[in-house]
C-alpha cells in the first residue's frame, strides 16, 4: 500500500521527472513528506512565482516538461503568472497544487481557492483529483497534454486527503489519446502550391518562430532556408533557429526588430511563416502588416491561424513533417532568381544606423558581454528595454540559447528562470540580463542562487526607471513620467552582498571608449568566467531608448530609428 | 445569428473551456444548450459573430483537448476539420496558384 503522495511521486518519476521546483505549505505537506527517497530532486525557491519561472527555465532550455509544486490558496495563485506565461510561449509545464481536503472543498476553507477555475482559461488541460484511484491516469494524461502538439501548461489540483490516503499501486500508466479530427496531419497537397507561389513571387521572405525549435526541426529548417536563400528573419522566440552568419538572415523582426527585417517584411509579396503566432508585436498594425503579401502559415496549432491576419495557405502539422515534404517538392523545381531582391533586402543601405552602438553605451556594454561569452552560453533576458537590446544584439546560433518571456512579457521572469536553466545545464555559462524594475520583482531568488551555489551571471541594467514604460511616456505621453521613477532604488551591490553573492558596479563611462580598455575587458572576462554566482550592476543613462521602434498602431515600415 | 454544435467528452472543465472561448471575446451567448449525445456530449451555442470570429472560434474549440467535433450550418464546416482548413480570406485557390 502506498500513500497518494508516494503514488504521485512515482508517477512523476515514470514521466522522467528528475527535478522539480516548489514551495511547501499546509495542503501539499504530504507530498513533501514523501519526497525523501523518491528519486526526484526538489529545489526550494523563495516564492511560488520563482518556482514556476524556474520550472519554465528548465523546460525552455531542455525541451522537457518542467514541474512546479505549490500549496493551496495563495501558493496556487502565486503560480498563475507563470502558467499564463507558459501558455503564451508554449512551454511544457505540469503544476501540482495541494488543495484543502475533499470534505472542505466549496466551503471557503482556510487557504482554499478554486485553482481549477482560476487557471481554466490559462491552462491547456487541468484536473481536480477526486479519488486516489485516478491519480496515475490524471498524471499520465497531464504530461501527455503538456508535451504534445503545441506544448503548454497543465494544472493538477490534489486534495490533501488524496495525498494521505493509501492504496495498492502497480506502477505508472500510459495515456493514449483518442483520435480526433483536430489532429489531422497535413497531406502532401500543399507542397506544389507553395512552389507555385514561390515561382510567381518576386520578393519572398521567411519568418521563423518558436515552433522551429519546439518541433525539433532545426536542422531540416536550416537546410530548407539554405535552399530557399531568401531574406529571413525571426521572432524573439525564433532567435537562434537561423544561423546568424547566414547572409540571408536579417535578425529579429517586429516592434523592435531590425530595420532590414521590418522593411523586407513590409515589402514582401510572399511570406512563409514557420511556427510563429504572428502576434501584434510581430505584425505591428495588423491591417497594414505585409500589405502586398500572400501568406503561407506552417503551424501546429490551428487556433493560431488567422488570429491577427488571414493567411492564404495554412499548413497544419509538425514542422518536422511538413518542412521535409516541402523541401522534397522544392528540389524538384527551379525557382526564379531572387538575387536582386536579396541584395536589396540584405544590403548595406538597410543596415542599422549605429551598428557599433557607439552612441549608446548600454549597447556597447551588451556587445562586449556577448562577444566574450563562452561558446554555447545561454542568455536570459527579463522584460523591458534591456530585453529588446539583448534580443537585438545577441545573435545566438543555438536554438535554445536565448530565453525570455515574450508573449506575456512577465517582469521578474529572468532571475528564477536562470536558476532552472543553470540546474539543467550545470557546465554552461548562464547569463541573466535584467532591468532594475524586473530584478526587484523576484529579487528573493538570490537566496536560491546562493543556497545552490549556482554560477549564474546576473546583470542589472540600472537606469533607475521602468525604462520601457518611460520610453513610451517620453514618445507618446509628452514626457509625463508618471510613476516610473525608480531613483530611490536600493544599492543592488549591497543587496547582493547581503545574500553573500559577489557583486560590482560598472559605470557607463567605461563604455565610451572603443575598444574598451583592457581593464574593463578583464573585469568582464573575470565576471563571465567566475565559478561562483556574480552580479554586475551597469549604470545606464536614464533616458536611453530602444530603437528601431514601431509605434503602436503603426505599420512595420513606420519605424522610429532614433531620438528626434 | 450563427448556431454552433460542439461535441465533446464530458470531462472536467471541457464545457467551461468551450464557453470561455466565447466569453473571452466579450460575445453574448443568448442561447446555450448542453446535453448527452451518444457516447459524448454536445453543446449548441447561438452567437452573433463575424466571419473572422467564426474562424477563430472553430480553431480555438478544436484546440481544446476533449472536443471531438465542431459543426455548424455553414457549408464550409467540413473544410475546417481538414489538414488545411480554410483561412478567413482566401485570395487565391490552390488551383489558381498552380496555374
Amino acid at each position: 500500500m502506498l500513500r497518494g503522495a508516494e503514488i504521485v511521486l512515482q508517477c512523476l518519476r515514470g514521466e522522467g521527472v528528475e527535478l522539480m521546483f516548489g514551495y511547501p505549505g499546509g495542503a501539499i505537506m504530504p507530498l513533501y513528506d514523501a519526497l525523501d527517497g523518491s528519486g526526484i530532486r526538489h529545489v526550494l525557491t523563495r516564492h511560488e512565482q520563482g518556482a514556476i519561472f524556474a520550472a519554465e527555465g528548465y523546460a525552455r532550455v531542455t525541451g522537457n516538461v518542467g514541474v512546479a509544486i505549490a500549496t493551496s490558496g495563495p501558493g496556487a495563485t502565486n503560480l498563475v503568472t507563470g502558467i499564463a506565461d507558459a501558455k503564451m510561449d508554449s512551454v511544457p509545464l505540469v503544476c501540482i497544487t495541494g488543495q484543502v481536503r475533499s470534505a472542505l472543498i466549496g466551503t471557503d476553507a482556510f487557504q482554499e481557492t478554486d485553482v481549477f477555475g482560476v487557471t481554466l482559461s490559462l491552462t491547456k488541460w487541468s484536473r481536480l483529483v477526486r479519488t486516489i484511484d485516478e491519480i496515475p491516469e490524471v498524471i499520465a494524461e497531464g504530461f501527455h497534454w503538456a508535451r504534445s502538439g503545441r506544448p503548454g501548461p497543465v494544472v493538477i489540483d490534489i486534495p490533501t486527503d488524496m495525498l494521505k490516503a493509501k492504496k495498492e499501486f502497480s506502477g505508472p500508466v500510459k495515456f493514449t489519446p483518442p483520435a480526433r479530427p483536430a489532429e489531422a496531419k497535413a497531406d502532401g497537397g500543399f507542397t506544389d502550391t507553395i512552389v507555385a507561389m514561390l515561382q510567381q513571387a518576386s520578393r519572398p521572405v521567411a519568418l521563423v518562430g518558436a515552433g522551429a525549435k519546439l518541433s525539433g526541426a532545426i536542422s531540416q529548417l536550416r537546410r530548407l532556408l539554405d535552399d530557399l536563400n531568401i531574406p529571413t528573419f525571426a521572432t524573439v522566440h525564433g532567435l537562434g533557429a537561423v544561423p546568424p552568419e547566414a547572409d540571408y538572415y536579417l535578425g529579429m523582426v517586429g516592434m523592435h526588430g531590425t530595420r532590414a527585417a521590418n522593411t523586407a517584411l513590409h515589402e514582401t509579396d510572399l511570406l512563409l511563416v514557420f511556427g510563429a503566432r504572428l502576434d501584434d508585436r510581430v505584425t505591428g498594425e495588423p491591417t497594414r502588416f505585409a500589405p502586398h503579401a500572400k501568406i503561407v502559415h506552417f503551424e501546429i496549432d490551428r487556433a493560431q491561424l488567422d488570429r491577427v491576419r488571414p493567411c492564404d495557405l495554412p499548413v497544419i502539422g509538425n514542422l518536422a513533417d511538413t518542412i521535409p515534404a516541402f523541401q522534397a517538392e522544392l528540389r524538384r523545381h527551379s525557382l526564379p532568381d531572387f538575387s536582386q531582391w536579396r541584395s536589396v533586402a540584405c544590403g548595406p543601405e538597410r543596415a542599422e544606423l549605429d551598428p557599433r552602438g557607439l552612441a549608446q553605451p548600454t549597447i556597447r556594454f551588451l556587445d562586449e558581454l556577448f562577444s566574450r561569452l563562452p561558446e554555447n552560453s545561454v542568455v536570459l533576458a527579463d522584460v523591458g528595454q534591456h530585453q529588446m537590446w539583448a534580443a537585438q544584439r545577441y545573435w545566438s546560433s543555438s536554438p535554445r540559447g536565448f530565453i525570455t518571456s515574450g508573449g506575456l512579457g512577465a517582469m521578474g521572469f529572468a532571475l528564477p528562470a536562470a536558476v532552472g536553466v543553470q540546474l539543467a545545464k550545470p557546465e554552461t555559462c548562464v547569463l541573466c540580463v535584467s532591468g532594475d524594475g524586473g530584478f526587484q520583482m523576484n529579487i528573493q531568488e538570490l537566496a536560491t542562487v546562493h543556497r545552490l551555489g549556482l554560477p549564474v551571471k546576473m546583470v542589472i541594467i540600472d537606469n533607475k526607471y521602468l525604462g520601457m514604460v518611460r520610453q513610451w511616456q517620453q514618445l507618446f505621453y509628452e514626457r509625463n513620467y508618471a510613476e516610473t521613477d525608480l531613483s530611490d532604488n536600493p544599492d543592488f551591490v549591497d543587496i547582493a552582498k547581503a545574500y553573500k553573492i559577489h557583486s560590482f558596479r560598472l559605470k557607463e563611462d567605461a563604455m565610451r571608449e572603443f575598444p574598451v580598455s583592457s581593464e574593463t575587458g578583464d573585469q568582464i572576462d573575470r565576471f563571465l568566467r567566475s565559478p561562483e554566482p556574480e552580479l554586475l550592476v551597469f549604470d545606464c543613462a536614464p533616458e536611453a531608448n530602444v530603437f528601431p521602434m514601431v509605434p503602436a498602431g503603426a505599420a512595420l515600415s513606420e519605424m522610429l530609428l532614433e531620438d528626434e | 445569428m450563427h448556431i454552433f454544435h460542439i461535441r465533446y467528452r464530458n470531462t472536467q472543465g471541457t464545457l467551461m473551456r468551450i464557453l470561455n472561448a466565447v466569453s473571452r471575446r466579450g460575445l453574448d451567448m443568448p442561447s446555450v444548450h448542453a446535453a448527452p449525445a451518444g457516447h459524448d456530449h454536445q453543446v449548441t451555442i447561438m452567437l452573433e459573430v463575424n466571419s473572422k470570429q467564426v474562424g477563430q472560434l472553430y480553431r480555438e474549440w478544436y484546440a481544446i483537448a476533449d472536443v471531438t467535433h465542431v459543426g455548424s450550418g455553414s457549408a464550409q464546416a467540413a473544410e475546417w476539420a481538414g489538414p488545411h482548413p480554410v483561412a478567413g480570406v482566401c485570395i487565391e485557390s490552390r488551383a489558381a496558384a498552380r496555374a
